[in-house]
């Protein structure tokens, strides 16, 4: 049953999640560039090995934010924005040593929270969405787009890059395999040798959370580097469990909500850590405390993010919906060894259901105890020069695209043009998660829509199918309104142009 | 009514029922955002002459530039020693390096020599573990 447990198995996940914390704990690098970029190294592993390596980046990689963020008042990663509130101010004091193991212990129980979600709600949700009609299908894929577009910064230009996202995913041909006639469309003459099978998952996302975020970088003049001098660790200030009393209802409830927040489609941990954060400062005795080194902050803002990893895994493994960038990016690893995630996945594919729960709570204590014991090394890395890592990275990038198919350069070009248009994006605020997401899901909406109207012939069907479809129109609608409704009241307040 | 909502779709192009359908709601939010936005849309001359002045052109252009130029360069290059992945190696290395000294705000030799160390090794490392142990033809 567990003959994945391999000697190999267990050092991919340990060297992942060591990657991963190295890849967090430097500003302008995220998880989700570190899955992009060893993506291609999974080809050859195999299918549990690979996601052994991809899940120790991932939670490595969500944790590692908190270094920076702590030491530098810089988040590592957008996660962890909120872990500045009170871990720079606790540096500041000299108790970074002591920020950063609240903050290492908070992100192992959010994961331990999000995981033990994981393995209970997954698979029941994978069973009822095995019942799942193209009718539902095909409503669930407009719920996921909705939810997201809703959470988004502007809804309207949330539904809009889900839209473009979709359009540009319909680029070559009607996959006959699924069922099309196998005609092109939307294809520019002259270029019909290169996309006949549209512009490829990997290269898109490689040039999206690599080229682009160092085009980022670059465009910013790539800021110097931190100095050992910068660094406050605190001259071993001592640190106690006791922080950890009368906090253990906190740490639930923000391990809950980054569970929660990852299992909705599209919103990242930025968003997991500041609902988390602003929940525990709203439930505080002491909420004046919070912003000027709180330890309850730290563990809000952890906990939260650290959620985000199993949960946004629940939709991923039971749907086929990614609830996170760096979850959207394992599809690329499926894939390559040529699985579909899906209601079937779990019950087709036991042994990586089990190597995937494995994995993730191999990399969950793998990361605290390695944090937990070398923290002072991992500060040190926050000195990493850019000007070094970054030309490495765009190596590795192009790697990663040329690879994944075997060797087609276009796939390279690819990852150039999603490169600049990611750069792009961010200038005229198009939001690159529902579009993730939109191409992600629009082959497959495109199939559950069309097939819906070939078997029934009316557009009555997507409202009249079964309960499920009506529950599904109420949550859409919902999630429509809700937004419209938080986007009022933040409007009212005067906060309209701040990150949800 | 109900004639209102049947639809037949004919199979030979059943292949521009969904893109026309995402082409017409991408053109109604394009609409809508326009009329929203429309403000921020006739600013926006005003507001890319501020990023273009903020930004730091030589090395953002100069990202753009070597990058395409190392994307255009590895196959004419491999096309000479075909099969071998020495293009790819070959192109990295002077990459690597420019975009590394481009990167650099002090470039004394105690910052270069790491870079010069990284820029050979990284490639050839990269290089030597994709055409070996994982059996991945590079350009």
């Amino acid at each position: 049953m567990f003959e994945f447990i391999t000697p190999l198995f267990l050092s991919l996940i340990l060297g992942g999640t060591m990657v991963g914390i190295i890849f967090g704990a430097i500003p302008g690098m995220t998880a989700t560039m570190a899955v992009a970029v060893s993506l291609p190294l999974t080809y050859s592993l195999g299918l549990e090995n690979g996601l052994a390596l991809l899940l120790g980046l991932y939670v490595g990689g969500i944790s590692g934010g908190l270094v920076p963020a702590v030491l530098l008042g810089i988040p590592g990663t957008p996660s962890s924005i909120t872990t500045t509130f009170d871990g720079y101010p606790m540096a500041q004091r000299g108790e970074g040593e002591t920020a950063l193991r609240i903050g290492i212990i908070a992100s192992f129980a959010g994961g331990i929270i999000s995981l033990v979600v994981l393995w209970l709600f997954a698979p029941t949700l994978a069973d009822f969405a095995i019942k799942f009609s193209y009718v539902e299908k095909f409503l669930i894929i407009l719920f996921a787009l909705t939810v997201m577009a809703a959470l988004s910064k502007d809804m309207l230009m949330g539904i809009f890059s889900g839209v473009l996202g979709i359009f540009i995913s319909l680029i070559g041909t009607y996959d006959v395999s699924s069922g099309g006639n196998g005609e092109l469309r939307l294809v520019p003459p002259g270029t019909e040798y290169w996309l006949e099978s549209g512009f490829s998952l990997l290269p898109v996302l490689i040039g999206l959370f690599g080229l682009a975020a160092i085009l980022e970088q670059a465009e910013l003049g790539v800021p110097k580097g931190h100095s050992a001098k910068d660094i406050k660790v605190g001259a071993h200030a001592s640190f106690s469990f006791s922080v950890f009393r009368g906090q253990v209802v906190n740490l639930l409830r923000s391990g809950g909500i980054g569970t929660f927040v990852g299992i909705l489609p599209g919103v990242g941990g930025s968003a997991a850590s500041i609902i988390a954060y602003t929940n525990a400062k709203t439930f505080s005795r002491r909420p004046e405390r919070f912003g000027k080194g709180e330890p309850a902050g730290i563990i809000a803002s952890e906990a939260g993010n650290n959620g985000l990893t199993g949960g946004a895994l629940v939709p991923l493994l039971s749907l086929g919906i990614p609830g996170d960038s760096t979850t959207a990016l394992l599809i690329g690893a499926f894939t390559l060894q040529g699985v579909q995630v899906g209601p079937l996945f779990i019950g087709n594919n036991p042994d990586t259901w089990n190597a995937m729960i494995i994995a993730m709570l191999v990399a969950n204590v793998a990361m605290l105890v390695m944090m937990y014991v070398a923290i002072r090394w991992f500060a040190l890395v926050v000195t990493i020069p850019k000007h070094i890592l970054f030309p490495v990275i765009l190596m590795m990038c192009v790697i990663g695209a040329y690879t994944i198919n075997y060797g087609i350069m276009f796939d390279v070009w690819t990852l150039a043009i999603f490169g600049i248009f990611g750069w792009l994006a961010g200038k005229l605020r198009l939001e690159i998660a529902p579009f993730i997401i939109g191409f992600i899901l629009g082959p497959s909406a495109e199939i559950y829509f069309v097939k819906s109207l070939e078997s029934f012939g009316d557009l009555t069907i997507f409202f009249t199918k079964s309960w499920i479809a009506m529950l599904l129109w109420v949550l859409i609608i919902g999630s429509v309104v809700v937004s419209v409704l938080l986007a009022r009241k933040a409007r009212r307040d005067g906060q309209g142009g701040e990150e949800a | 009514m109900g004639d209102l909502t049947r639809v037949t779709i004919d199979f030979e192009t059943s292949h521009l029922v969904f893109p026309i359908l995402i082409a017409i709601i991408l053109g109604l939010l394009g609409l809508a955002i326009a009329i929203r936005d429309r403000a921020r849309i006739a600013a926006a001359v005003p507001y890319w002459r501020r990023t273009l002045a903020a930004m730091d052109k030589p090395r953002f252009l100069g990202t753009i530039a070597l990058t395409l130029v190392y994307f255009s360069a590895m196959v004419p290059v491999g096309d000479i020693w075909p099969n071998t992945g020495l293009g790819f190696l070959l192109c990295s290395i002077p990459y690597i390096l420019a975009t590394g000294l481009l990167f650099m705000h002090e470039r004394r030799p105690r910052q270069v020599l790491p870079l010069v160390v990284v820029a050979l090794a990284g490639p050839v490392f990269v290089w030597w573990l994709f055409t070996y142990p994982l059996f991945l033809t590079l350009p």
